[in-house]
C-alpha cells in the first residue's frame, strides 16, 4: 500500500506546445493539460486532451480544455467511496458514462451562451455544416487521457488517440493501457463519438506493491514525432533517468523546448504531456507534494 | 541544453503510389507516353507541395500491371530523388493482382501506425482480365487500405468505370475521366498537388464523424479550362 508519507514523495510536471504545422497556418494550440490536487490534499489527477483539429471541429481547443476541467470534477466522485473494490467497480461500469455525459452537458451550455456563428459555419460544405447542425459536439471533439494516483491506488483512463506509459525504478517502460490498433490515419475516438464511453479504457491498479517510479501522459503529437515506438518509449526511460538523478531542474526548464523540438522535427503537431515521478528520497528534496 | 530525451526523430512518411495500366491497348493513340509525360511534368509540382509541409515526408512508388504486376519502383523514394522511367506496354489488364500486390506492402509492418494515410492512384483504359474482386478484398483487408485515398483516373471510354469506382469506395468520388492529353495532364497534376497537400496535413477527427466515410477531405478537381482546346481522342 502506498502510504501518505510515500503519496507526499510524487511529484508532477506539465508541457503544451503548438505543433510546427499549426504556427505555419496560425491555428492555435488545440491541446490541453491539467494536473490538479483533489479535496484530500493527497490525490491528484493528471488530465491531458487532444480537440481534433479539423474544420467540423472548429471548437475543439474549448472542447479539450472542457475535457481536462470536466475531468476532474467527475473524478471526484472516486473519493466519496469505500473500497478499492467500490472504487474499481465505479470507475469501470459508471466513470466513462459521467465523463461523457458531464462533457457534453456543459458542450450544451457553452452552444446554448454561444450559438455557432455564421463565420465559424461558413468554411463547411454543406454536408459538413448539416453534420454540424445535428450533432453539435462534433464543434468540440477532444480526446481524453486521465491519471489519478490516490494512496491506495492509481488509476488510468484513455479515450483515443495519444499515450499512457509507465516506468519502474529500474527503467522498464510499459503501457498500462495497451495501444488501440484502429486508431491509424489521424482518426481517433473522442467524446464526441456516439456511445463514446464504450471505446473509454479503464485500468484500475492497486498499489499493493511498488508504484511507477514515472507515469507519461502524451497527446499524439509525441508519438508521432519518432521514427518508431522504441524511439518514443525511450522519452519516458531518460526521463526518469534524468528526473531520477537531477530532480524536476534537469527537466522543467527544459520540457517545452524538447517538445517544439519534437514538433519541428517530427509530427508537426501540438504536443501535451502530464508527468508524475516519483523521487527516491533524495537527499534536500522538499517532501511536500507539489503540483506544477 | 540537456540532451532531449528519447530516441531519433522523424517526420511522418506519407507513400504515395501510382498503379499504372500498361497493357497493350495503352500503347494505342499514344495513351501510355501521355501518361509518362503528364507525370514527369507532375514532379515538379509534387515537389513544391512536399516542401510545403516539412513534417510529412512524401515517398513514391510505381506499381504497373499488364500480363501480371510487378513493381516498377518499388523502393519508397523521397519525390525530390524521384526520377520518372518511362512505362512500357504489353499483354494485358491484370488489376486484381496489382492490388494483391499492392496490399502486402500495406501491411504494418512494412508500414508503421504513425504514417499519414497512403494516396494510392489507379489509372487504367480496360477491364480488369484478372479477379479483381480477390485483389480489392486484399487490399481492403488491410487497415492502410482501407484508410488510404484512393483516386482513379479512367482513359478513354473504354475504361471500366464501375471497376474504378469500387476501388475508390465512396460514391462521393468519382473516378476522374481523360479522353486526351490534357484532361490527363490535369488530372494527375490534381492528384500530385491538391489530393496529396490534403493528404500530408490531415487534421485529426473522430471515427465517422464524415459525412463522406472520407478520411482526408479530397479538394474538388481542377476544372477544364477551355472545352475548345481538346476534344476527345481517346
Amino acid at each position: 500500500m502506498c502510504g501518505n508519507a510515500a503519496m507526499n514523495e510524487w511529484r508532477t510536471l506539465k508541457a503544451s506546445v503548438r505543433g510546427a504545422a499549426h504556427d505555419r497556418t496560425g491555428l492555435p494550440n488545440q491541446d490541453a493539460v491539467r494536473v490538479s490536487r483533489f479535496n484530500d490534499a493527497r490525490s491528484f489527477i493528471v488530465a491531458v486532451a487532444d480537440g481534433h483539429g479539423s474544420a467540423k471541429c472548429f471548437r475543439s481547443q474549448r472542447g479539450a480544455l472542457l475535457a481536462v476541467v470536466m475531468a476532474k470534477q467527475v473524478c471526484a466522485q472516486l473519493f466519496k467511496l469505500g473500497s478499492p473494490s467500490q472504487i474499481k467497480r465505479w470507475a469501470e461500469e459508471e466513470l466513462p458514462k459521467g465523463l461523457v455525459r458531464c462533457w457534453r452537458e456543459q458542450v450544451d451550455q457553452l452552444i446554448k451562451r454561444q450559438p455557432f456563428t455564421p463565420k465559424e459555419l461558413e468554411p463547411l460544405d454543406a454536408a459538413s455544416r448539416q453534420q454540424v447542425e445535428t450533432h453539435p459536439y462534433l464543434a468540440y471533439g477532444s480526446t481524453l487521457l486521465v491519471v489519478i494516483v490516490a494512496p491506495g491506488f492509481i488509476l488510468y483512463l484513455q479515450l483515443g488517440d495519444g499515450d499512457l506509459l509507465t516506468v519502474s525504478a529500474a527503467g522498464e517502460v510499459e503501457r498500462p493501457i495497451p495501444k488501440d490498433p484502429r486508431l491509424i490515419a489521424n482518426e481517433t475516438t473522442s467524446l464526441c463519438s456516439d456511445q463514446a464511453w464504450n471505446e473509454i479504457q479503464v485500468r484500475f491498479q492497486t498499489l499493493a506493491g511498488a508504484p511507477p517510479a514515472l507515469i507519461l501522459a502524451a497527446t499524439d503529437g509525441y508519438a508521432n514525432a519518432f521514427r518508431d515506438e522504441a524511439g518514443f518509449e525511450q522519452v519516458a526511460g531518460d526521463l526518469w533517468a534524468l528526473l531520477r538523478d537531477g530532480g524536476d531542474a534537469a527537466v522543467k526548464p527544459h520540457l517545452k523546448n524538447w517538445l517544439n523540438e519534437a514538433s519541428q522535427q517530427g509530427s508537426g503537431d501540438d504536443i501535451s504531456v502530464g508527468l508524475i515521478w516519483r523521487p527516491m528520497a533524495l537527499p534536500g528534496m522538499p517532501q511536500s507534494p507539489r503540483l506544477e | 541544453m540537456a540532451k532531449r530525451p528519447g530516441g531519433e526523430l522523424a517526420t511522418r512518411p506519407l507513400h504515395f503510389i501510382w498503379l499504372t495500366d500498361c497493357s497493350g491497348s495503352m500503347s494505342i493513340d499514344g495513351k501510355i507516353q501521355a501518361l509518362n509525360n503528364a507525370i514527369r511534368e507532375a514532379l515538379p509540382h509534387m515537389q513544391t507541395v512536399a516542401d510545403e509541409n516539412p513534417n510529412a515526408e512524401v515517398l513514391m512508388r510505381v506499381l504497373k500491371f499488364s500480363s501480371g504486376a510487378q513493381w516498377h519502383v518499388s523502393q519508397p523514394t523521397p519525390v525530390a530523388d524521384f526520377k520518372w522511367v518511362d512505362l512500357q506496354t504489353d499483354g494485358v489488364t491484370d488489376l486484381g493482382k496489382a492490388l494483391s500486390l499492392l496490399a502486402e506492402q500495406l501491411r504494418i509492418p512494412p508500414m508503421t501506425d504513425r504514417a499519414l494515410p497512403p494516396v494510392l492512384v489507379l489509372i487504367s483504359d480496360g477491364c480488369p482480365t484478372d479477379d479483381f474482386h480477390k485483389g480489392l478484398q486484399a487490399l481492403m483487408n488491410e487497415p492502410w487500405g482501407k484508410k488510404a485515398v484512393r483516386i482513379a483516373i479512367a482513359i478513354g471510354e473504354d475504361a471500366d468505370t464501375e471497376v474504378l469506382q469500387k476501388f475508390i469506395g465512396y460514391p462521393e468520388l468519382q473516378p476522374l475521366q481523360a479522353n486526351n492529353p490534357e484532361a490527363l495532364v490535369r488530372h494527375i497534376k490534381w492528384v500530385s498537388t491538391a489530393v496529396l497537400k490534403a493528404a500530408s496535413s490531415p487534421a485529426s477527427q473522430a471515427v465517422g464523424a464524415t459525412a463522406s466515410g472520407l478520411n482526408v477531405p479530397i479538394p474538388v478537381p481542377l476544372a477544364k479550362t477551355d472545352p475548345s482546346i481538346a476534344g476527345d481522342v481517346w
